[in-house]
């Protein structure tokens, strides 16, 4: 017989976790005490209020809670414990709030997540190099607090002009990075056959 | 000194099965997945490398060896269940090659099967000592292989971040393990699914680790911009270094239309005696209750789009695999030469595979890999065999990007391994990988029971975090025992949590975790503080 996991651990909390650079997973838990403070905190205002998660743009920034970029609210039901939300946007840092918003629009929380930062969608726009020069230990751990050397970026090497060099470089970059995409979509290990059938 | 190539070829095979050991049950056929794994994948890969070593052909090859599988395959039970079902597949193949006696080419079959069988319990027996492990590390002693290291239980990292000491127990119990095994430290590691979080390389130089690998848009998709894109390795700002997967070398062999594992020659992977032949006759053949199960002897090839599949010939097979040996090694020439105008540095070519698609699904990789290893050597100088160690000590120096997040899963990123069919998992796992961290700061210092308890703790959690229960649910086959194994390995810590924070453990029940569970004997439960 399969053992079975507890439905509450008696804690209340919001997770936020990534899925993709478009796609966020949030779970949760609420105690009915800190349930009840919300709603007591809310009062009258109770009456008609919308469950949601309110997320805060965060990207760049030390979040002291007024100070998000973009907030934007998603209704939840409370008891699905568990919502994926689509962005329209790659590359930024997120953290939410599980709370209510009251019809006047007055927002009482209830516990805040973690922050979560979406990956990249696409290449980068920045180019300026940075170059190092790290030692290799055979069969011996380095130490993790060795300096680490910088050196100047190497010449760029060919025939062309350096700047004819790095327009090519990064046109076959962008062109690998298009075959990339449409690769993920199709074959993967992941979706590991036998070749054509 | 020999002199530089144009470009360097790192093939990388990944040899990784979760960890599943049943002794309470006399035939376990989730057993088998590691039974067919050293049959078909893992003797005829060590057989081709000793190959190459004893006639002299030079090549250099990276694995993985992951820490359940080793332990697997050094487990005893384990060991002598793998004997009890190499002789019963002997059985059956002798049994074979009687009942085509009057169908030559079903016979000559039979006959290969029955043979190949007796070499593989010769192979391990004698030539490997019953210890697959130490033949690996032996290959590595020489120089030809260099193993790396995975996460502890192949938990999928990215999606266990959300507690911190979680990811870095699964570094420091995988590395540890690997010092006990090789008496030295690994260079590199194999990211469980290639998952990469901007961050993680800090986890791995804390752990000694000098590489690892990315998907290709890991690479691609850094920040900044790398010169090289995916044909040069870059530094993490850490000085960890990042190698990503080559699309077009990974393309030929993986995709399912251009790849060479479809090709019509080969042998036909679905079609297995253990559902064509008569109930009755295969009967003790397949599982103990009486389900048809694949018996790993096939007698099709894959012919085409068709069900009316031709029977495989052996030497035509062999000779596909030789004309797509030369078929890679040649795509790979160009490709360098392509490559190396623009570069201050011969390009490198990461080209990197499930271990288990050479033998097991792709009948004929092995010889692939082999005839392509002794065309590397013989016939040309343009590409070099490499491994990731011998490319950093010959360049050191190398640009400073923080790879994209990313996997070598569908889509390129977590979707696997969190979506409606087993997101449940997330808030269990965090939740107790968040108990175990309090349980180290609770017992800092702990002996005897205590410490026993907080150890198989550990060790169920790790287990209740390996990514191929996530993947498993994914996929949609086999999904009840994976989510049998993720309910039990976390039913039981949250047993010996409670039992622990009450200051009451049970010595009978802790015993009769310890027995079932065995794996990483020396766990040390501070690993997850």
């Amino acid at each position: 017989m399969t053992a079975e996991l507890p439905d509450h651990y008696g804690r209340t909390e919001l997770v936020l976790m990534v899925v993709d650079p478009l796609l966020l997973f949030a779970y949760w838990e609420a105690t009915p005490e800190s349930l009840g403070q919300a709603q007591d905190a809310l009062g009258a205002e109770m009456e008609g209020a919308r469950a949601v998660l309110r997320f805060y743009d965060i990207s760049l920034i030390h979040f002291d809670g007024t100070n998000a970029h973009h907030t934007f609210d998603i209704d939840i039901g409370l008891e699905a414990r568990g919502w994926y939300v689509h962005l329209w946007t790659a590359e930024k840092s997120y953290c939410a709030d599980l709370g209510f918003v009251a019809r006047t629009g007055r927002f009482q929380a209830i516990t805040r997540s973690n922050i979560v930062h979406t990956p990249r969608a696409g290449v980068s726009a920045r180019d300026e190099e940075r170059w190092m020069r790290v030692r290799f230990m055979r069969r011996r751990k380095p130490d993790p607090a060795r300096p680490l050397e910088s050196v100047p970026a190497p010449p760029f090497w060919g025939r062309q002009s350096p700047e004819e060099l790095r327009a090519l470089l990064e046109r076959r970059l962008r062109e690998q990075a298009r075959l990339a995409a449409e690769f993920a979509k199709g074959t993967s290990p992941g979706s590991m056959s036998q070749g054509s059938r | 000194m020999t002199t530089q190539p144009t470009g360097y070829l790192c093939l990388v095979l990944h040899c990784h099965l979760p960890y599943v050991r049943h002794p309470e049950h006399e035939h376990f056929l989730e057993e088998n997945w590691l039974f067919e794994a050293i049959t078909d994948t893992y003797i005829p890969l060590l057989r081709v490398m000793n190959g190459l070593v004893r006639d002299g052909a030079d090549f250099r090859l990276t694995a993985t060896l992951s820490p359940p599988l080793i332990s697997m395959l050094r487990d005893p039970l384990l060991i002598s269940r793998y004997e009890r079902h190499l002789n019963r597949l002997i059985e059956l193949a002798s049994k074979e090659v009687h009942r085509t006696a009057s169908q030559p080419e079903f016979h000559r079959l039979a006959t290969m099967y029955l043979e190949r069988f007796l070499q593989t319990r010769h192979a391990f027996a004698q030539e490997c000592g019953r210890d697959l492990v130490s033949v690996f590390g032996h290959l590595q002693d020489l120089g030809k292989l260099e193993i790396i290291t995975c996460g502890a239980t192949h938990g999928f990292l990215p999606l266990l971040n959300v507690t911190p000491s979680a990811v870095r127990a699964q570094l420091r119990t995988a590395v540890a393990h690997y010092e006990e095994v090789f008496s030295r430290p690994p260079h590199g590691i194999w990211l469980p699914e290639c998952g990469y979080y901007p961050g993680l390389d800090e986890v791995l130089r804390d752990e000694g680790l000098q590489f690892f690998f990315t998907e290709s848009h890991g690479l691609l998709y850094a920040d900044p911009r790398p010169r090289y894109g995916v044909h040069a390795p870059v530094f993490c700002p850490t000085g960890v270094a990042a190698f990503a997967r080559d699309l077009d070398s990974s393309k030929q062999v993986w995709s399912a239309e251009e790849g060479y594992p479809g090709d019509p020659a080969y042998r036909d992977y679905y079609r297995d005696i253990g559902w064509d032949l008569d109930y009755d006759y295969i009967k003790p053949y397949i599982h103990v209750d009486g389900k048809r199960i694949n018996t790993g002897i096939k007698y099709f090839r894959i012919t085409g789009k068709t069900d009316q599949k031709q029977v495989y010939d052996r030497a035509w097979a062999l000779e596909r695999a030789a004309d797509h040996a030369g078929n890679f090694m040649f795509n790979r020439e160009r490709q360098v030469e392509w490559l190396a105008p623009v570069m201050d540095r011969p390009p490198i070519v990461v080209a990197p595979y499930d271990a288990e698609l050479f033998g097991h699904w792709w009948f004929e990789g092995p010889e692939w890999l082999d005839f392509l290893f002794r065309k590397l050597h013989f016939d040309q100088q343009t590409v070099k065999p490499i491994t990731p160690a011998e490319y950093l000590e010959r360049h050191d120096v190398n640009q400073v990007c923080t790879p994209c997040g990313s996997s070598w899963g569908y889509k390129g990123y977590h979707e696997v391994w969190l979506n409606g069919g087993n997101d449940w998992i997330y808030r269990h796992l965090h939740t107790a990988a968040r108990r175990m961290e309090e349980l180290t700061r609770a017992f800092p210092q702990a002996e005897g029971l205590t410490r026993r308890a907080l150890t198989q703790a550990g060790r169920e959690l790790l287990l209740a975090q390996s990514s191929d229960w996530a993947f498993i649910m994914k996929t949609g086959t086999m999904v009840e025992y994976a989510v049998k194994r993720t309910k039990e390995h976390l039913a039981r810590f949250t047993s010996l949590y409670e039992q622990l924070r009450s200051g009451h453990v049970d010595a009978g029940f802790l015993k009769d975790l310890e027995e079932k569970e065995n794996l990483f004997p020396t766990l040390d439960y501070r690993h997850f503080s």
